[in-house]
């Protein structure tokens, strides 16, 4: 069984934590509770007949990647880069942000994620992933919609 | 006796009745009156019923109103835990305080009463080895009264936090999460500092000092209940760098069911020197 280190980064407040809960859990909750530091989770899941062990780093929210400790984004195998669809400020410098996370980290994976797709009007989707092309996935954490995919996904590109 | 005789006969005899009634009822009233004006007289009758009352309440207050005063107590205290805890905790640590010190009386007391068994072939051959080795005889009792063990083994990749391998003596909880958290705290503590090339050496935790020993690409932490003294920390820290020599030469650092087969073999025997 391998192990891969997944960090989850994005701004305050766009589901990373509940994106991690709904996949490793299956649950969600509306309380919003900040987190502080970093939370490390796991979850094992088969990919290719092979067992992958994610280890996925949910770190706290901040505006900008250069904020989060160094330390938590070392011998990083793999990010995820989460945006609130509904707020733009969460991924206006989604192209910087990577950029900064592929130079600075090993040129790893990045998967960008659009989440929160459950407060789309119904039939809507499919014109938001038109307009926000430069993102790898919608999901919902709240419905639990693509979340797996997007896991399965990165640990894919991984192994 | 005519009419009229008979008439103030009869008179005489009810009306004299009736005043002797009126008569009595009248002092009775005077009596029942002074007794409730006065305060004394007063006293002396309802006094003993009132005690005998209070005694009979007071026999009954543990069946009739603990329920009710433990629940109101409950409850009270789960209101301001804040107010309780600020008014135990000065009770509590004065007990504490006492409890410790009267501990390390006679923990003192058994190191002095050790110390003096100067005569016997342990006490000789520890003093010897005082002589020679510059550790104190006194850490030295110390040493062998709560003897140092290594609990567990996890050896982790610098940087990720990825579990390479692992020993422990019994189940702890997710050995994976807790590499992880253990590395997010070496990497806190390290990056809190901003000064490179200097490590988090170890983690107090409970009644465990968790060692951590860095190498090049992974780092060595190890979980040690007892007194882990400076001593013992060298000892370790020797036997770590013989154990990643040897996971070196056998090249199995990638290879986890190997690698905690050695960490098995080496650190299940390991003993300390004082042991």
């Amino acid at each position: 069984m391998v192990s891969k280190k997944i960090v989850i980064v994005g701004h305050f407040g766009v589901g990373k934590t509940s994106l991690i809960r709904r996949f490793v859990e299956d649950v969600f909750t509306e309380d919003y509770k900040v987190t502080i530091g970093v939370h490390i989770l796991k979850k094992t899941l088969i990919v290719n007949d092979q067992e992958v062990n994610l280890i996925l780093w949910d770190t706290e929210g901040t505006d900008t990647i250069e904020d989060i400790r160094k330390a938590y984004l070392l011998g990083t195998h793999g990010f995820i880069f989460v945006c609130d669809i509904t707020r733009p400020s969460t991924y206006e410098n989604i192209a910087a942000q990577k950029e900064y996370l592929s130079s600075n980290f090993n040129n790893v994976p990045i998967l960008s994620i659009g989440n929160k797709t459950d407060l789309l009007p119904k039939g809507s989707i499919s014109d938001k992933k038109e307009e926000l092309d430069f993102l790898d996935m919608l999901v919902s954490a709240k419905e639990g919609n693509n979340v797996n995919r997007l896991f399965e996904r990165i640990a894919k590109l991984l192994i | 006796m005519n009419e009229d005789e008979k008439l103030a006969l009869l008179k005489t005899i009810l009306l004299t009745d009736e005043r002797e009634y009126a008569e009595n009822i009248s002092a009775k009233i005077n009596i029942l009156e002074e007794t409730l004006r006065e305060r004394q007289k007063l006293s002396e009758k309802i006094n003993p019923i009132i005690r005998d009352e209070l005694e009979e309440f007071s026999a009954s207050i543990p069946q009739r109103l603990g329920p009710t005063i433990t629940e109101t107590l409950k409850i009270q205290i789960a209101k301001s835990k804040d107010e309780v805890v600020e008014a135990l905790y000065p009770i509590m640590g004065k007990m504490i305080k006492k409890y410790i010190s009267q501990e390390l009386k006679m923990l003192t007391e058994k190191v002095n009463a050790t110390a003096k068994e100067t005569l016997s072939l342990a006490g000789l051959k520890r003093k010897i080895m005082a002589i020679f080795t510059g550790v104190s005889e006194k850490e030295m009792i110390l040493s062998n009264m709560v003897n140092a063990q290594v609990e567990q083994v996890f050896l982790i990749e610098k940087g990720s936090g990825i579990l390479l391998g692992s020993y422990q003596m019994k189940d702890t909880v997710d050995k994976d999460m807790l590499s992880g958290m253990l590395t997010a705290i070496k990497g806190f503590v390290e990056d809190a500092f901003k000064e490179k090339g200097h490590d988090l050496q170890s983690i107090e935790y409970d009644l465990y000092v968790i060692h951590l020993h860095s190498f090049h690409k992974y780092y060595i932490a190890t979980a040690v209940s007892g007194t882990f003294t400076e001593t013992l920390e060298g000892e370790l820290e020797s036997f770590n760098l013989e154990v990643s020599q040897e996971i070196n030469k056998k090249d199995i650092i990638n290879h986890r069911d190997q690698l905690e087969e050695l960490l098995l073999k080496n650190y299940s025997n390991l003993k300390f020197s004082n042991q």
